[in-house]
């Protein structure tokens, strides 16, 4: 027996050997498998939200000359229906064009007319009234296109849909493909999607986030304020100062039970509390169903286990050695943890802190049960008050509302939501990494 | 250099500085200290040796109210400094650990600048009035510490980024730089290398001139080299204490005895 294990080959595998060095090669192989699933899923994902939702940051423009006569503003203004006036001018100047150019003879008014979102008007009566000197002048308007001929741009609508529907024309659609020739239609950019507000069901060229990402605004301040202060006071309190006890232990537990809560659930329980029982008792707007506020203390419940896991694991990390070095000089208990255990444990309290706000603002769930989605055409907020207080919706939310509507155009700038969340979501979790290998410090 | 030679020191002082009576301590159901009673004398480095989990360096963290940070620990007893017992309630352990100062067994720098590791216990008790006053205080303790050579040309470099030996005597200046009266030190040398073990050993030595050292110690030649006074620690109990010339050369117990000469611990 010790002969046979003296004189062993080192060049000859055993088959304990072989089984050992075949199995570590299948675990690689599985690993390696893995990964690559994740990356093919996540390759698939970016490549469809940006496919699907790219074009919503372009939008379909028509270029309309409108001479803008004191007597016909006059007999807009006067009349009840004032938009739709407005309305008659700009077909009424946009037909004199193409007939200029020779376009669009055998096209009816109707349709002509059809060309320009149904938003056109308001825009150049706001015009009238901001610039009353411009009158008499003709102006150049670059006016958004109805959003069936913008779909026409984009590939979304054909010529097949349009034989069939009851909201764009084949006249239409040859009419816009000469205008694209003559360069009075082209797609741009379209900053209004991203700040502007949101429109009816009936004009989605003219829908943008901009009180949706005010309303996540608001809310991440609330979390932020809230989650990050009361979730790091709590956690160097349990970490520090408590007692190993049974009833910390029992706390311990539920913190991290409280993070494993569908989100759902903290909505229900801030419709209860905050809406339905502090609202009435309170009677500020603040406490109110669609309020900011209510919507960010939501969140901020929702995300304090995340706050207070990640804050007592970097406390955790500061080695024991630190505070006897601050405790042996004679410090106290409260100056070893705010002078050396604090900022040794920052950069993972500021990580998980990101965190937590990066999962608040992609939370959709609970804030529909708050109200925070606003039927539709939201405005942006004026005020703080209104800020904070006001009627809101925040991206996620809102981004759930325009999938649900009918017109595929909505559809896509719900893509486009997404890719703007995500830009956020990336930017958060980017800072985080940056300020952890930034302040991290060594010792 | 002769590792076993016995200085023949004469005690500078007979002043009782600290006295222990019937210390016991538990952790949770372990009874880790066992019917403690020591002097321990002004002026005077004092020597703490025992196999490994002996107790002494609990009752060392004892001298300082250290353990108060651990849930578990619980004392029992008396340990009067200046005939205070400092486990009075009207006691703050605060105030008592700048008196008694502790050099930890790992150097444990704060992860800031030299200056700021030694500035931070004078600055925390408001000794000096000014950025002079308190720039003095650092040059006098790194002084002390014998580091101020070494070190007084980068004040502002991290102290975690000096070399072990270096940290140590950095976490001595931080020690003493409180005007501390008695100080503390658990296995000072044991991450050092035998250059840096005899520089900490030759500061303990001046040390004595105005503090109360006590030093837990693994090694027997270093207990031999600096102190004065002895004890033995085994199993919890204090076994022997005296001077250290008599427990190495004729310990009254068969204990003490079987561990200096190798044969237990």
């Amino acid at each position: 027996m010790t002969d046979a294990a003296s004189h062993t080959s080192l060049t000859a595998q055993s088959d304990l050997v072989k089984r050992r060095n075949a199995a570590e090669k299948r675990f690689r192989a599985y690993g390696l498998t893995a990964i690559m699933i994740g990356l093919a899923m996540l390759v698939f994902l970016v490549v469809t939200i940006v496919g699907s939702g790219w074009n919503a940051f372009f939008q379909t423009r028509i270029t309309v000359q409108v001479e803008l006569v004191q007597d016909e503003i006059d007999a807009a203004e006067a009349g009840f229906l004032k938009t739709a006036a407005y309305r008659g001018i700009i077909s009424a100047n946009l037909r004199e064009q193409l007939t200029a150019l020779g376009l669009g003879t055998d096209v009816s008014d109707d349709d002509i007319e059809g060309l320009i979102s149904r938003r056109a008007p308001a825009a150049l009566r706001d015009f009238v009234r901001d610039n009353p000197d411009r009158i008499g002048d003709t102006v150049e308007f670059d006016f958004l296109a109805q959003s069936f001929i913008d779909g026409y741009f984009k590939n979304r609508v054909t010529r097949d849909i349009a034989e069939r529907s009851r909201n764009v024309s084949v006249a239409q659609l040859d009419l816009i493909d000469q205008m694209r020739d003559a360069g009075l239609a082209s797609k741009a950019f379209n900053l209004d999607f991203i700040t502007g507000n949101d429109a009816s069901e009936s004009s989605p060229e003219a829908a943008g986030y901009g009180p949706a990402i005010l309303g996540s605004l608001a809310m991440m301040i609330v979390v932020a304020v809230l989650a990050i202060s009361i979730g790091v006071a709590a956690s160097i309190f349990l970490e520090e100062f408590a007692p190993q006890n049974r009833l910390t232990d029992l706390i311990e537990v539920n913190i991290s039970n409280l993070a494993a809560v569908p989100s759902i659930v903290f909505g229900i329980l801030g419709l209860a509390v905050f809406i339905n029982y502090l609202g009435p008792l309170s009677g500020t707007d603040w406490l109110k169903n669609n309020s900011a506020f209510v919507g960010g203390l939501v969140l901020s419940l929702m995300t304090l286990p995340t706050i207070i896991i990640a804050t007592r694991a970097s406390l955790k990390a500061v080695p024991q050695s630190i505070r006897d070095a601050a405790l042996g000089v004679g410090a106290s208990k409260m100056q070893t943890v705010f002078h050396h255990v604090l900022p040794l444990a920052a950069p993972g309290i500021l990580t998980g802190s990101i965190i937590g706000l990066a999962q608040a603002l992609g939370e959709s769930a609970p804030l529909l049960l708050v109200g925070l989605v606003l039927a539709q055409g939201a405005a942006a907020p004026e005020t703080v008050s209104d800020f904070f207080g006001g009627p809101n919706t925040a991206m996620p939310a809102q981004i759930y509302q325009w999938s649900t509507r009918a017109d595929p155009a909505f559809y896509e700038r719900a893509w486009g939501g997404i890719i703007i969340l995500l830009i956020f979501l990336v930017t958060m979790n980017t800072l985080a990494v940056i300020l952890r290998r930034r302040f991290e410090r060594r010792w | 250099m002769n590792d076993m030679r016995i200085v023949e020191r004469d005690l500078d002082s007979t002043d009782i500085k600290i006295a222990a009576r019937d210390v016991q301590v538990y952790y949770g159901e372990n009874h880790a200290i066992k019917d403690v009673s020591v002097d321990i004398l002004h002026k005077t480095v004092t020597a703490f040796i025992g196999p490994s989990g002996c107790g002494k360096s609990t009752f060392l963290r004892c001298i300082n109210r250290m353990n108060d940070t651990i849930d578990v620990a619980r004392m029992e007893g008396k340990i009067e400094i200046d005939g205070t017992d400092i486990y009075d309630r009207t006691v703050d352990p605060v105030q008592l650990r700048a008196k008694v100062g502790m050099v930890f067994q790992k150097p444990n720098p704060f992860p800031k600048s030299i200056y700021d590791n030694v500035a931070y216990g004078p600055k925390i008790h408001g000794l000096s009035k000014s950025k002079a006053e308190l720039d003095e205080i650092v040059e006098k303790a790194l002084r002390r510490g014998a580091i101020w050579d070494e070190v007084k040309d980068r004040l502002d470099a991290p102290g975690t980024g000096l070399s072990g030996g270096q940290q140590q005597r950095l976490c001595i200046a931080r020690a003493v730089a409180t005007e501390p009266e008695v100080l503390l030190m658990d296995e000072p040398c044991s991450a050092l290398d035998p250059i840096a073990t005899a520089q900490v050993e030759e500061l303990i030595d001046e040390l004595r001139e105005n503090y109360s050292v006590v030093i837990v110690t693994h090694s027997m030649q270093q207990a031999a080299r600096v102190s004065q006074r002895t004890a033995f620690f085994h199993l919890g109990n204090l076994v022997e204490y005296g001077e250290t010339g008599q427990i190495f050369t004729n310990p009254e117990d068969p204990r003490t005895e079987s561990y200096i000469t190798g044969r237990i611990g």
